[in-house]
């Protein structure tokens, strides 16, 4: 019997062009589960939209682009293709480490809104612990938190209030595995936005992400495909409240 | 695979497409190995139409540049990400362009709107002079084709999916903005892309 195939080219078909929302975006996910892995049908829509989204751009006029941006990018990995500019992130106290391990909320979403109840959250002002990191202009203006959660490492996040962008740190991450990244989410009631994707480099990572950080209520890091996904799939690995913040 | 398969692939025309997706394909390869020529090869050919649908969906060059620097940095540093069995490499080069600017411009959403007013227009006149506009960097034969299949659209279905794509919105964001049912963005944008799809692989044959 041939089974019909109508719902999910629809969602698939919106979800190539980025604009899938809502409940809609757990709809497709069912009908993917329901139809399962070895559905032909469903790889070939999912192929065919994903092809015909890409060549979407070339109705575009090509705009020139700098070409210091290739060298830029050829000289920042200094022929390993995995070292980036880091910058040191200061090591918390063990003891602070394992009691932040310790915690271990199981948060998400709604309920990271909510995470000030489980949540501990260091913030400083960031020249007061970062003072041997030389590639941060810390002002007492800045913020610096500390991320806490089940995985291993540290993650850090420094921000200025009412200006645009963050800075993250990290440093003894766990690998988030083959084909698999971390994503930044900023969690705004009960909706979170991407922050953008990152793979630590021997467990490092030092990313500058252009993100309003004023409106967020709490920010979260799941590990999720390669791609980096629009709405998260898994759970949090790392959160941290900003609510509290003074 | 059969014998009657492998004559009738013997016996295919060689299309342009495959040749380009062929050489992208080596290019990508090359990567593997740490290659940097191949990857300007890569980077020269695609980052203009890149920085293009950045730019169309973020709005500000600057922005665009960041995101183009940002994908193909991650391609960089690990070619590995490109699953050939998913796709073509242009394919996914502006797949990761456009998962970029869309999930910056709805971080973005209430600055964007702001200046949205002001922009449209300016966007607009673009497109209306696309095609005499003599700066054409590359993939003329792409352009026109892709062109002539989203012109030939029924105009509801382009404009779900000209919305969609390039301004980034949300099927929810394009029904609240034109009164449209949520669930006729969504069939227009399946029908849409299934005819821009076989429109796309028929000019390939």
């Amino acid at each position: 019997m041939t089974r019909d195939h109508t719902v999910i080219e629809e969602l698939m078909a919106v979800d190539a062009l980025g604009g899938l929302d809502g409940d809609d975006r757990a709809l497709l996910e069912r009908e993917r589960e329901s139809h399962g892995a070895a559905c032909a049908e469903c790889a070939l829509l999912e192929k065919g939209f994903a092809e015909t989204a890409g060549r979407l751009a070339f109705a575009l006029d090509a705009e020139p682009v700098d070409d210091a941006v290739v060298d830029r990018i050829l000289g920042s990995s200094d022929g390993s293709p995995a070292s980036e500019a880091v910058v040191e992130i200061p090591q918390a106290p063990r003891d602070e480490v394992e009691e932040r391990r310790a915690r271990r909320p199981r948060v998400w979403l709604a309920a990271a809104a909510a995470a000030a109840a489980v949540v501990a959250i260091a913030v400083v002002a960031a020249g007061t612990i970062v003072p041997s990191t030389t590639s941060v202009q810390a002002t007492t203006s800045q913020r610096l938190v500390v991320f806490t959660g089940e995985t291993e490492g540290t993650l850090a996040m420094a921000f200025t209030p009412g200006e645009p962008g963050a800075v993250f740190w990290g440093s003894d991450l766990p690998d988030p595995g083959a084909d698999r990244v971390y994503e930044i989410w900023m969690i705004e009631g009960d909706e979170a936005v991407s922050g953008g994707c990152v793979t630590p480099t021997d467990g490092v990572i030092a990313v500058r992400v252009e993100a309003s950080i004023g409106t967020t209520d709490a920010m979260a890091v799941t590990t999720e495909p390669s791609d980096c996904p629009s709405t998260p799939s898994s759970e949090p690995i790392l959160t941290a409240d900003l609510t509290t913040m003074v | 695979m059969s014998q009657a398969m492998l004559m009738l692939e013997r016996s295919a025309p060689i299309d342009m497409g495959d040749l380009s997706e062929a050489g992208d394909r080596d290019l990508m390869a090359r990567l593997h190995r740490g290659d940097e020529e191949a990857f300007r090869g890569l980077f020269h050919r695609y980052a203009p139409t890149a920085k293009a649908l950045a730019q169309r969906v973020v709005r500000q060059s600057h922005l665009a540049e960041e995101i183009v620097q940002e994908a193909f940095m991650a391609v960089w540093r690990d070619p590995g990400a490109y699953d050939g069995e998913r796709g073509s490499v242009r394919s996914w080069l502006m797949g990761m362009v456009h998962h970029r600017a869309v999930d910056l411009v709805r971080r973005e959403e209430a600055h964007r709107r702001r200046a949205e007013a002001a922009i449209p227009q300016a966007i607009e006149e673009q497109a209306d002079h696309a095609d005499d506009v003599v700066q054409q960097l590359g993939l003329p034969e792409e352009r026109r084709i892709v062109r002539a299949a989203l012109a030939d659209l029924p105009e509801e279905q382009r404009d779900v999916l000209e919305s969609m794509y390039f301004d980034g919105l949300s099927q929810s964001q394009i029904a609240e903005k034109t009164g449209i049912p949520l669930g006729t963005v969504k069939s227009r944008t399946m029908l849409g892309m299934r005819r821009m799809r076989d429109v796309l692989a028929e000019v390939e044959r």
